[in-house]
């Protein structure tokens, strides 16, 4: 089959050029067309349910993602409460609130806030906290008094320490954020206070990660070519043979590249990492083939007959390391997390088309090289004997230690799995997109500084929601039933006009609440006409409107906010949660100040009307609609606004257990439900669905690839005997993952995929040519003298080539790709030990009935060829 | 601060002919006659208000309210009281105000719930009144002398007049341009600009009816640009000069509203 297909290619080099090169320029075309996504939200389908309630909760509160200002004065005793760094806030507040994107009504900072305080005994003073910028140090102390003195503000707008002050910047949508914080940084830059600015906050970390992915993709993938071509290189010492590789990489790629984004997928951080996963693996088929090509050809022979020999040879080894490396990549699409489904089916999408390219372009590309050059190369690589290398030595050293010692190295390994065992228990799932940065990072920096000042930086939102709604409308039927009973008895007739009256209110209105607004207002107008023994009926009527009205808003209910307000503290003593704002806050300021404004009355009115009455005073101010990002407008669901000083999914998990204990201990009030929102939230949620996801995927793609094996050496033995140093490697890698205390996240998640796809191909090419040395020379050690000689070298050319070709990795700016480029290098080294040491050692333990001896000793060579 | 918005008012005496006007050509004193005519129809005056407001999501808020107003000096001070009738939660809860042209306004605030009643001091008039998109300022007019004006057109119907605060950091408007009808002397259309020139806030009077031989703006509409939330005012059941007394509008008022001078007849 494969020499068919060499042949054919090596018949027609010119069409097999121009159907590349065809392919190649529609990739590329495509490639314009990128949409960059690092939107964390989308690790969830659209319609995923925590998704569609975060979402909702958003739009339920008027809530928005926000960027955070933090403002810090190390130098001065006073912080930046003193007139010069004030008046620059108040500077920066103005003109970030004209920045396009920017949500103007909603921003908060010292200078768009009111503060609520007593002027003198029973009066009471609404004002801006500063609405023009203090000229003496008396006013910046009373700003920063005030400011520290309400309780939404506090660790909030201010720190405790009061010395720092913060702005909240809430965006239009996230895909802004980058911008909008450039825009920031321009205005600080003009400020000149001699304070230090940080900008932090999610939406800003995930849309300079974006950024960052380009630069990322523009410098590690071409660096990544650079460095595998040179590699390459090195073990052939012939750019012209090496040439064709690279090519045929750079096709694979910006076909891969360009085939997703034409598709309308959009680059996702896993997706940007496409064009370095596929690079090394796209060459390594070629390594194979070239390895033997350049071993095996004599001027003699001729380019094609050796091509047609090393493609029959190799054909069948290929073609299931590709497939299988295909089915680990493919097998992330068993995750629920669309980007990672995207990735893994790109990549083993490529990985077949590089299949395809290599048994077709490298044979085409060989036969048209000169035999000049041809000759050339292969008196290059005389010189260098390819028997004699340190690689070769080294090699044939390491295989006879593991034969000699099997048993010492297959209980090493038994040892090394249990250790990995114990260390896979031991990983913990986390992820932090601003852990994404570096360290020195100026958003890491930030985050640090600005999560030590204030409550936090970080916002999680715990919904309440009242069913009271449901039996309302149930409840004043039975009221006003009642009612009419007894008007009925006193032989005053009021039904059908009631009747008539609820009918058009209800025609009127959308709502049940607005129902009885409506139906309140026909009653006191009822009221001026009616009939002197009616109107205490119609009196009664009304009230009970009222009081159903009334009852609807549940979070104004003493007893609710007393609730919450227990519940908040509990949430608060959490070391995750920095503080909690909410309308218990809220009130229970509003009220003190209405009364003495002294903290012995920081209480929830006693009663409904009290609360509904002291709401109402608050919305006289400059900006009554900050009430309803805490409650909705029909006051049947509240939202807790939680700021954490860490984006740790941990920590929000730890919070999420809080909560739920909170409540197991003290139930919600009766038809209260509870929910979360909230990209720290969303985080927890895909990364819950992600490791269950990369489990169930990992044992699919275990299974079918254990299938192939089977499949391909027909043999039970044989073919689990090569799942082997794959499984090990996997366990290995995880294990010490664990053991380090590195946090399972998403890139470390999708790297089991991609040892189970590359692993198995070096155990592939180690036992098919095994037992085909076996084949030939009936004994054991023969055959593993054999194996160990060039087979052994393409598999630790292989494993060099990818774990080397991911090394650019490490020179990009951001610390997942790092991860990837360093546990990826551990991993080819894993494999290729476990299949060049392992392998012979198992072989050696089991060669009674592997590979027992059947033919005389001989002394056939390595060099033997068939 | 309370009383009715500019169009619930009233009428100046001078418009009582309704005849036309002769053309103005004074600025200032195109002004104060749309202050007069917005805000101190007859010496006194009763109305029962609905106010709807309306976010940018359409969620909607309802408040029911009465109005009593004096007139203390035709064009000068004035005392207000505001009785909340709904929501039935917030019953009872009464604004007093005794205007002070020149001075900042004293307000009293009564919370039966709370049996409570303080006196609030602002720091400026531009707050909400009652959650509304209407200011206080709105409600009980602002002062003609805190602004200068312009009259940058005269068209047929109305004077346009453009506006700018002499105080820029008391107020978040860079300035405002009014259409002043020309029969009624009502400012019909008020529109709120920032420094850019964005217009972010704008006042609308959508019905006028003439009351007691008062132009009087009975539906009006405020609307927040920015967010697109929005409150409309109808003013109903409208009466001038019925003679209120001045002890009404007394802090022994706010415990126990006067409820015959509330009740429409």
């Amino acid at each position: 089959m494969g020499r068919q297909i060499a042949s054919l290619a090596m018949h027609h080099p010119r069409l097999v050029f121009l159907a590349t090169l065809l392919l190649t320029v529609i990739g590329t075309a495509l490639i314009p067309l990128i949409e960059i996504d690092t939107d964390p939200e989308n690790m969830l389908p659209a319609d995923q349910a925590d998704r569609v309630r975060h979402n909702a909760i958003k739009e339920q509160f008027n809530l928005h993602d926000m960027i955070v200002v933090g403002v810090v004065n190390e130098q001065r005793d006073e912080g930046v409460f003193n007139p010069r760094s004030l008046g620059a806030v108040h500077t920066l507040s103005d003109a970030v609130a004209e920045i396009d994107g920017v949500i103007r009504r909603d921003l908060l900072s010292l200078a768009t806030v009111d503060n609520i305080t007593q002027a003198g005994p029973g009066t009471l003073r609404f004002e801006w906290m500063m609405n023009t910028p203090p000229q003496t140090q008396a006013e910046a102390n009373r700003i920063r008094e005030a400011t520290l003195d309400l309780p939404l503000f506090r660790d909030t707008l201010i720190s405790g320490d009061g010395e720092a002050t913060a702005l909240y910047v809430p965006i239009e949508s996230k895909d802004q954020s980058h911008r909008i914080a450039g825009e920031i940084e321009a205005l600080i830059a003009g400020l000149d206070s001699g304070d230090e600015y940080h900008i932090t906050g999610l939406p800003v970390a995930e849309d300079t990660f974006g950024v960052e992915m380009f630069i990322q993709m523009a410098i590690s993938a071409p660096l990544a070519a650079l460095v595998i071509f040179a590699l390459m290189w090195g073990f052939f010492r012939s750019v012209t043979l090496v040439v064709a590789p690279m090519l045929m990489a750079f096709a694979v790629v910006l076909t891969t590249m360009g085939a997703l984004i034409g598709m309308g997928y959009t680059v996702h951080i896993m997706s940007s990492m496409i064009p370095i996963f596929l690079m090394p693996i796209a060459v390594v088929d070629s390594v194979h083939i070239i390895s033997e090509f350049a071993d095996r050809y004599r001027p003699e022979r001729g380019a094609r007959e050796t091509m047609k020999a090393v493609m029959g040879h190799l054909f069948k080894p290929m073609l299931y390391t590709s497939i299988t490396s295909g089915i680990g990549f493919a097998s992330l699409a068993f995750t629920p997390i669309p980007p990672v489904q995207v990735f893994g089916l790109f990549v083993g999408a490529g990985i077949v088309l590089a299949f395809v390219l290599t048994i077709v372009f490298i044979p085409a590309y060989v036969v048209c090289l000169k035999p000049e050059r041809l000759a050339a190369m292969q008196a290059a690589g005389r010189q260098r004997d390819p028997e004699h290398t340190p690689l070769a030595r080294g090699l044939q050293g390491l295989g006879g230690l593991a034969l000699r010692h099997a048993k010492w190295v297959v209980s090493g390994f038994a040892i090394a799995i249990i250790v990995a065992g114990y260390g896979i228990s031991q990983i913990t799932v986390n992820d932090n997109p601003i852990r994404w940065f570096q360290p020195d990072h100026r958003i890491r920096v930030a985050d640090r500084v600005l999560n030590e000042h204030f409550a936090g930086t970080y916002s999680a939102y715990l919904r309440l929601e009242s069913d009271v709604a449901e039996d309302a409308p149930e409840r004043l039927r039975e009221t006003a039933d009642s009612i009419l009973d007894d008007a009925a008895q006193d032989d005053v007739a009021l039904r059908e006009a009631w009747e008539r009256m609820r009918a058009s209110a209800r025609a009127d209105s959308e709502t049940f609440e607005a129902e009885l607004e409506a139906l309140g207002s026909d009653l006191s107008d009822r009221l001026f006409s009616a009939d002197e023994a009616a109107i205490p009926y119609w009196e009664s009527l009304l009230t009970a409107v009222d009081e159903a009205r009334g009852a609807l808003n549940y979070f104004q209910r003493p007893e609710v906010l007393g609730y919450m307000a227990d519940f908040e503290a509990a949430l608060v003593e959490a070391p995750e949660v920095g503080k909690v704002n909410s309308l218990t806050h809220l009130v229970r300021t509003v009220y003190r100040e209405l009364r003495s404004g002294e903290p012995a009355d920081y209480q929830i009115p006693e009663s409904r009307r009290g609360v509904a009455q002291t709401l109402l005073s608050f919305q006289g101010s400059h900006r009554p609609h900050d009430l309803w990002r805490m409650v909705t407008q029909d006051y049947q669901a509240a939202n807790l606004w939680l700021q954490l000083s860490s984006g740790d999914n941990q920590d929000m998990q730890a919070v999420v257990e809080r909560a739920e204990a909170y409540v197991a201990e003290n139930p919600l009030p009766e038809g209260v439900t509870m929910s979360w929102g909230g990209l720290n939230y969303i985080n927890v949620v895909w990364q819950d669905a992600m490791v269950k996801g990369m489990a169930q995927s990992l044992a699919i793609a275990w299974v079918m690839v254990a299938v192939m094996m089977l499949a391909l050496f027909r043999s039970l033995r044989f073919g689990l005997l090569a799942m082997v140093p794959m499984t090990v490697s996997i366990a290995l890698i995880y294990g010490v993952i664990g053991l380090i205390g590195k946090p399972y996240d998403m890139p470390i998640a999708v790297l089991s995929s991609l040892t189970l796809g590359l692993s198995v191909d070096f155990a592939i090419h180690f036992i098919e040519r095994s037992r085909e040395a076996y084949r030939r020379t009936g004994r054991f050690l023969q055959s593993m003298r054999s194996v160990l000689g060039e087979p052994a070298r393409a598999i630790s050319r292989n494993a060099i080539v990818i774990a080397v070709g991911f090394t650019p990795l490490l020179a990009a700016p951001l610390v997942p790709y790092n991860t990837v480029g360093i546990f990826l290098a551990s991993i080819m080294a894993a494999s290729a030990l476990a299949s060049i040491v392992l392998l012979p050692a198992l072989l050696s333990l089991g060669r009674s009935r592997l590979m027992p001896d059947v033919a005389p000793l001989t002394d056939e060579s390595t060099e033997e060829r068939s | 601060m309370i009383p009715a918005l500019r169009l619930a008012v009233v009428l100046a005496a001078a418009l009582l002919a309704g005849a036309t006007q002769a053309q103005m050509t004074d600025a200032t004193a195109i002004v104060e006659a749309a202050n007069k005519a917005s805000y101190y129809a007859g010496d006194d005056g009763r109305s029962a208000a609905r106010m709807m407001i309306v976010d940018g999501n359409g969620n909607r808020q309802r408040r029911q309210f009465t109005l009593l107003r004096q007139d203390v000096e035709d064009g000068g001070d004035q005392r207000y009281l505001v009785v909340f009738s709904r929501p039935a939660d917030i019953r009872g809860t009464v604004f007093r105000v005794e205007k002070q042209v020149g001075e900042s306004d004293d307000r009293w605030l009564y919370l039966p719930a709370l049996d409570l009643v303080k006196r609030i001091a602002a720091g400026d008039k531009r707050t909400s009144f009652v959650g509304s998109h209407f200011y206080y300022e709105d409600i009980s007019g602002r002062g003609t002398s805190e602004d200068r004006h312009s009259l940058i057109e005269t068209t047929d119907e109305a004077y346009i007049i453009e506006s700018t605060p002499r105080d820029p950091a008391t107020v978040e408007f860079a300035r405002y341009r009014t259409r002043i009808d020309r029969d009624t002397l009502l400012p019909m259309r008020t529109e709120y600009e920032r420094a850019d020139g964005e217009v972010y806030r704008r006042m609308e009077v959508t019905e006028v009816e003439t009351i007691d031989g008062y132009p009087t703006g009975t539906e009006t509409r405020m609307t927040d640009l920015d967010s697109g939330g929005y409150t409309v005012t109808q003013f109903r059941y409208s009466e001038y000069d019925i003679g209120v007394p001045a002890d009404i509008f007394s802090e022994r008022s706010l415990r126990n509203p006067p409820r015959d001078w509330l009740r429409r007849d």
